[in-house]
């Protein structure tokens, strides 16, 4: 308990920071707000006046905390460049961005595991060696190319799926299965060492001294043991899904959450960018700390402590 | 202390042993090639008795007890012939499938290090009564009975609420008694212990052992018991077969191993005990080391640490001579 408390604070810590480095970064990376709104004939006074209007002028921690308030009174603001509510780019956005994320999530532990587990049972055999090599190619090809491959296989060489838009499931396979690769890669790795290194546990002599049958001793005992640190990564794979999904949603032209954040820094519209960035951040942190809370829950050991 | 009882006699004179190991060898493949760890290895367990399994650690015991449970880490280490007759059956020859009903059921076993050997991420309850079902069609709740009572038989405290604990919240004793209630809880024929009292305090110890030897008595059970302290020896068997380098090099009944010993590793081991009524008698080593396996001498594989080595002692290999109930391998015995 103490554990979780601890955790939860050194969570909302980095909450913070970071919406005071997202908030100053976005002033700081050049560009302006101003060009991306007004036509390139409005003149200086005009400018300066829109500036005025938006408190741009003002110290940036001023704004800071103008902008902190607003956040609080869930008052998100409005795009600079089309006026659309942020709130309602946030539900429609969002809805996009769960859907894609979740299926690589999923894909992530039900690939994962499964192909890990028969590794670690099936050690030194071909499939072992089969399922090492996808591992290793899955955590060594970049996402982005992978996407270009798949798209080029999938798409336009085989026509079995297509290549970008949103949100049938047909459209949704590439980039799930694009977005889950290095977590899946990475999940077999682990479960298999987790598997093989509670394997040669002396608990598992002792269950089998006790007649257990090997699918319990495999599919209950050691795999529990395994899971330990597997779930406690659980969280980091939910970041890994947030940072590539900038990439992948771009790629497959997925109207989600990452697409938006890339169009609004390309934009400099301060007020999408930045709410954007703290969102994916929130969801980062957060993941982070459900994994510690997971892994204390996943480890008895950890209960009480 | 001990039931002598029994007929000094070995190799089974008092009718059917419940277990007979015959000629067994158990090697270890390396890249240098495979080497037996243990080397026909023969004794019988019968009805009642506790067989205490003597040496130095590294010598076999270990393998000949996961030999008979066919738990060995296989690859690297088989039996490569012989037989361990149990119940009219060659475990060596029986299917997993049946090896599994016999596990627990009938021939149970206990380790030495109850920290490791319990699963960390299930209740003690969890796993006894998973133990349970596999073996008896029993409701959770008749499990749950039979835990409970085992479990405050074999002297644990509050058994209804260390039903629900996890290992990690018992002390080292408490789990050494987790491991034995949950090893005795389907009444087996035999038990086997192997270093159960090795890893704990010395208080504990004594209590483990008399634990055991109590339950042993009472189910009318039969223990083989790997030690290599002839003080726990001394105090709980009935037999002992004491082993080097993969051998059992003498088998006899405890009283006359410790009165009469025939081996000169034997007689070594007890020179090197401090005795309380051979006060200030000084403690003799035994000179050498036990030989690696890959080197293993041709002949007796004790003659190059031994006093009384023959010339026939580095060429041939000693047989397993019997002398009034006790067996021997050694050509030139000398009086202890």
């Amino acid at each position: 308990m103490k554990r979780i408390a601890a955790r939860t604070l050194y969570t909302l810590i980095v909450l913070l920071l970071s919406s005071i480095a997202v908030f100053y970064a976005i002033r700081l990376s050049g560009g302006d707000a101003v060009s991306a709104r007004l036509p390139a004939s409005a003149s200086y006074e005009e400018r300066e006046e829109f500036r005025e209007l938006l408190g741009l002028n003002d110290p940036v921690h001023e704004q800071y905390f103008r902008y902190m308030g607003r956040l609080l009174t869930f008052d998100l603001g409005k795009s600079l460049t089309n006026n659309a509510d942020i709130f309602d780019m946030l539900t429609e956005h969002g809805k996009n961005s769960l859907v894609l994320g979740a299926a690589a999530f999923g894909l992530v532990f039900v690939i994962g595991v499964p192909l890990g587990i028969l590794a670690a049972v099936r050690r030194n055999s071909w499939a072992d060696g089969s399922v090492m090599t996808f591992s290793v190619a899955g955590m060594a090809v970049p996402n982005f190319w992978l996407a270009l491959l798949t798209v080029w296989l999938f798409a336009s060489t085989l026509g079995w799926l297509p290549s970008a838009g949103c949100c049938s499931t047909k459209q949704l396979i590439l980039p799930a299965v694009v977005l889950a690769m290095e977590g899946i890669a990475l999940t077999v790795r682990m479960t298999r060492s987790a598997m093989l290194e509670n394997l040669g546990q002396d608990f598992v002599r002792t269950l089998r001294a006790g007649g257990l049958s090997e699918a319990s001793i495999i599919g209950k005992h050691v795999l529990r043991n395994a899971m330990v640190p597997i779930i406690s990564l659980a969280g980091l794979r939910i970041g890994q899904i947030v940072g590539y999904a900038l990439v992948v949603e771009t790629i497959f032209g997925w109207p989600g959450l990452g697409q938006v954040l890339v169009n609004a820094v390309l934009r400099r519209d301060y007020p999408v960018a930045q709410f954007f960035s703290l969102v994916l951040i929130a969801i980062v942190v957060l993941s982070n700390w459900a994994a510690d809370v997971g892994y204390t829950v996943a480890n008895p050991r950890l209960r009480k402590a | 202390m001990s039931t002598s009882a029994a007929p000094a006699a070995t190799n089974g004179s008092t009718g059917a042993p419940v277990l007979s190991v015959r000629n067994l060898h158990t090697a270890v493949a390396t890249p240098e090639g495979a080497f037996d760890v243990v080397r026909d290895v023969s004794f019988d367990i019968q009805p009642n008795e506790v067989l205490c399994l003597v040496g130095e650690s590294g010598c076999g015991k270990t393998i000949t007890a996961l030999s008979i449970m066919r738990l060995l880490p296989t690859p690297p280490v088989r039996i490569t012939s012989g037989e361990i007759v149990f119940d009219g059956s060659d475990l060596t020859q029986m299917p997993a499938r049946r090896v599994r009903d016999v596990r627990s059921e009938r021939i149970s076993m206990i380790f030495q290090d109850p920290l490791t050997s319990l699963d960390p991420v299930f209740t003690v309850g969890q796993v006894m009564t998973e133990v349970i079902r596999t073996h008896r069609d029993a409701t959770k709740a008749e499990a749950r009975d039979m835990s409970v009572d085992i479990l405050r038989a074999v002297g644990l405290p509050a058994p209804e609420e260390r039903f629900d604990s996890y290992p990690h919240e018992l002390s080292g004793g408490m789990r050494q008694r987790v491991m034995i209630a949950t090893a005795l809880v389907l009444d087996p024929e035999i038990l086997i212990a192997d270093e159960p009292t090795t890893a704990l305090d010395v208080t504990v110890q004594a209590q483990i052992l008399e634990r055991l030897r109590q339950e042993q008595q009472d189910r009318h059970m039969s223990m083989l018991l790997i030690t290599h302290d002839l003080a726990v020896v001394a105090s709980i068997a009935d037999r002992v077969a004491v082993m080097y380098a993969g051998e059992i090099v003498e088998e006899a009944p405890v009283d006359e191993l410790f009165s009469n010993p025939r081996h000169p590793y034997t007689q070594g081991l007890l020179r090197a005990l401090p005795h309380a009524s051979r006060k200030r008698r000084e403690l003799v080593p035994i000179p050498g080391l036990v030989p690696p396996m890959q080197m293993m001498p041709p002949g007796c594989r004790f003659a190059p640490r031994c006093p009384h080595a023959l010339e026939q002692c580095w060429t041939d290999h000693p047989p397993h001579a019997v002398e009034a109930g006790v067996g021997f391998r050694c050509f030139n015995p000398q009086p202890f």
